[in-house]
């Protein structure tokens, strides 16, 4: 028995939790994980370990907190602080989850799933500017469109838009007026049931497919009944909305991150899917408030000389990852860990050109990265995005190695998040996720998200 | 055409097939843990990977399973499940040389009706857990799958024009004395290894288990119920090489060894090739990947069922 625990223990999956401003921890961590031979979990399900990289903040902690709830045991919880060396934080873990005893007692005194939902349902509520908009009236509501969408001054741009400089304001219109159209009540339940699994849930996809095969008696009925039968489990069911082509079509919220792998820490991306379309997004960084009145996070270990090229090079790892190629990933990571040690520049420099030659060559990458989410120069201008992230999503990525190579680079400046809901809509999540990968994102700055909603 | 070209066996056999495809499945897990460490720098202590699917397996037993709210538990966990069974029922009418367990008239339609199965497992191991990213994964193998699943049929056409037969036993006997089918119908066999990637839901057809979407159909699967899944992908892998065996590869053909050797050596050096391949290749986007499989597979693979055809008729 003792045997068998020991040999399940050999390769635990790790999950990653980064605290904005500490990639560098993340990063050591990513590979203390990997040269024990241990691997990186994608979703909790997956992991047996939850290392949290950083101190989180109140609002990151209770995201953490329901990605443990999510967690399977045996499960460990790890803390690595910004200078703690990661490979004895994993020693710790691996020790602790050969504790049977304490696993299973961990999983007797665990809450009901039932619980965990109707404790979390309010906060969401408030939480969400999206559950404060307009619900819960028939008329189609454009005042209250104006208040709610949150991309800060963008509300002037209301009608004067073609499909490029479309803004959420204009998208939240379409979709909103036809919630209010069809929903009565039982809104908050609806809304409620975005926040409370951060990550991988939203489960009511399942349940959309229902909606689609009552076909419309589905929404009549909705209207009458809200409440109980509209969230069975507590989760709530996808509502009916328009999709591009005017159709009827399922509208699902779901919420992304804070805790994804290769996602930006702390981001979270409140979308509106049709499908596994973003018709509608909404950005927020977590803590952003007390983050501010906290030292800047360009402070600690992330200052130094070598630090931008190793960003751009995580970042890359990320962008790699996500269009699935595996080696090209490894090695990417490879070529950070090297700068990140401080390695001597002339043998970074000769693994970089070997990266980049890689990947240049691959002419499926090519295909497959080719013509997502194009930005031309006016474009870049008019959002206040630097000029570097021109092109499509495969010109970013090779423009990312070849700033890469520039060894005396600083980080970049931060990007303002409420550009990011822009970027995406209208793309599916795999496009969205490497869009976000190819903008480079060092760091993201608040935008003045709070200052709209209030005005609501 | 009235001679068996193979023996069928007592059924018991099958124990022995399972335990064939069980090895492969370990060797295959084998290999990809070595590679994996590999890229990784992993420290040599690690034993170079090759344990990986000892310890995952262990790992995977000792987890706790785990549900999810209002999850259709039973669509679910049969998902995973019918992954292996299907797989099973694959290799049921490979013929291991000269024995095969299932001697079935319409094999190669047997082997086709299974692959098809498997967009309805994967997608009820995406449907069943209630989640969106599980979801959204489901969906992206339906999506693959309607790019894959026509050049793969056309590509099985190929071999069975040829051999004017639909038993596995009889397209490998045609392949006798002659050359290999997978050598003169290059294109077939090609896109028929693709089609076996993409429904093992393997490499550059993983984006239904994508990064992006927290491993997607698998964003829910824990314990037990992940082990299973897994165990399935690899052993429908395992199930298309030999498969691919007597269509393309002679079958049990080869000098001085017997015929079952041959038909292992030739299982496992496809096998490995597929393994080896998964992280050298990006992802083929379901949304591309459409395009690449209308646009130039399904005509490719036509223009070589032709030929095939021209030629036989030509010979006839």
């Amino acid at each position: 028995m003792d045997a068998f625990a020991r040999s399940a223990t050999r390769r635990a999956h790790v999950l990653l939790v980064e605290v904005p401003g500490q990639w560098r921890t993340r990063a050591a961590v990513e590979r203390a994980v990997l040269t024990r031979g241990w691997s990186l979990a994608m979703s909790p399900a997956d992991a047996d370990v939850l290392a949290v990289c950083g101190r989180p903040r109140p609002q990151l902690e209770k995201a953490t907190g329901l990605v443990w709830h999510q967690m399977s045991g045996p499960r460990v919880r790890v803390d690595v602080a910004d200078d703690a060396p990661a490979a004895e934080a994993l020693d710790q873990a691996q020790a602790r989850l050969l504790g049977t005893e304490h696993h299973r007692h961990d999983s007797d005194s665990r809450p009901v799933a039932a619980h965990l939902l109707s404790a979390n349902k309010g906060h969401d509520q408030e939480s969400l500017n999206h559950g404060s908009m307009d619900h819960g009236d028939g008329d189609d509501g454009t005042m209250r469109h104006d208040g709610g969408d949150e991309s800060g001054g963008e509300g002037m741009d209301h009608g004067s838009m073609g499909h490029e400089s479309m803004d959420r304001g204009d998208e939240g219109d379409g979709t909103m007026r036809h919630d209010g159209g069809d929903e009565g009540g039982g809104e908050g339940m609806d809304h409620g049931s975005m926040g409370h699994e951060s990550m991988d849930h939203g489960g009511h996809g399942g349940h959309g497919g229902h909606g689609g095969n009552g076909g419309n008696g589905g929404n009549g009925g909705n209207g009458g009944n809200g409440g109980m039968e509209m969230a069975p489990g507590g989760i709530a069911l996808a509502e009916g909305g328009e999709d591009r082509d005017g159709l009827e079509m399922d509208v699902l919220y779901v919420r992304l991150g804070p805790v994804l792998p290769h996602w930006p820490a702390g981001l979270v991306l409140r979308c509106a899917l049709q499908g596994d379309v973003i018709t509608e997004a909404q950005a927020e960084i977590l803590d952003a408030e007390t983050q501010q009145r906290h030292a800047g996070p360009t402070a600690g270990p992330a200052a130094g000389l070598a630090a931008g090229p190793a960003r751009i090079l995580d970042n890359t790892v990320s962008l790699l990852a996500l269009a699935g190629w595996e080696d090209a990933a490894a090695e990417a990571r490879r070529v950070r860990d090297a700068v990140l040690e401080g390695g001597d520049r002339a043998s970074c420099a000769v693994k970089l050109d070997r990266l980049r030659a890689k990947v240049a060559r691959s002419r499926v990458l090519r295909w497959s990265l080719r013509g997502i989410r194009p930005l031309g120069h006016e474009e870049l201008e008019r959002h206040g995005l630097p000029p570097h992230l021109d092109g499509d999503t495969y010109d970013r990525l090779l423009g990312m190695l070849e700033r890469a190579g520039d060894s005396n680079g600083k980080l970049a400046s931060p990007l303002p998040l409420d550009k990011l809901p822009h970027l995406v809509t209208g793309l599916d999540l795999a496009a969205a996720r490497l869009v976000i990968a190819s903008l480079d994102v060092h760091e993201l700055q608040p935008g003045h998200v709070h200052d709209e909603t209030s005005g609501a | 055409m009235s001679e068996p070209s193979v023996t069928t066996v007592a059924p018991a056999w099958a124990l022995a097939a399972v335990a064939i495809l069980g090895a492969l499945v370990v060797l295959a897990a084998a290999l990809d843990g070595a590679l994996t460490a590999r890229g990784n720098d992993a420290a040599s202590g690690a034993g170079g990977g090759v344990a990986t699917p000892l310890w995952e397996a262990a790992r995977l037993m000792r987890q706790r399973r785990r549900r999810t709210v209002e999850a259709d538990g039973m669509l679910w966990r049969l998902g995973g499940a019918g992954l292996v069974v299907t797989a099973v029922l694959m290799v049921a009418v490979v013929p291991l040389g000269e024995w095969t367990i299932f001697d079935l008239d319409v094999g190669v339609m047997w082997f086709n009706a299974m692959d098809v199965m498997v967009w309805a497992l994967v997608w009820l191991t995406g449907w069943g857990a209630n989640s969106a990213h599980s979801l959204v994964g489901g969906y992206r193998f339906l999506a693959h799958g309607l790019g894959y699943e026509l050049p793969l049929m056309f590509a099985l056409v190929a071999p069975v024009i040829a051999a004017e037969s639909l038993n596995v036993g009889r397209v490998a006997a045609a392949q006798e004395n002659s050359l290999w089918f997978g050598l003169w119908m290059p294109v077939a066999f090609l896109v028929y290894c693709l089609g076996v990637v993409a429904f093992s839901v393997w490499g550059p057809f993983a984006p239904a288990l994508g990064a992006d979407i927290a491993s997607g159909v698998g964003a829910e699967l824990s314990g037990v119920d992940r082990l299973v899944f897994e165990v399935g992908r690899y052993a429908l892998l395992a199930a298309g090489s030999a498969f691919a065996v007597p269509m393309f590869l002679g079958g049990g053909a080869g000098p001085l060894l017997p015929g079952w050797t041959w038909v292992l050596i030739k299982t496992v050096s496809l096998l490995l090739l597929f393994i080896w391949l998964r992280r050298r290749l990006p992802a083929l986007r379901p949304d591309k990947f459409m395009e690449l499989g209308w646009m130039v597979l399904l005509p490719a693979v036509l223009v070589q069922d032709l030929v095939v055809a021209v030629v036989m008729v030509w010979r006839g």
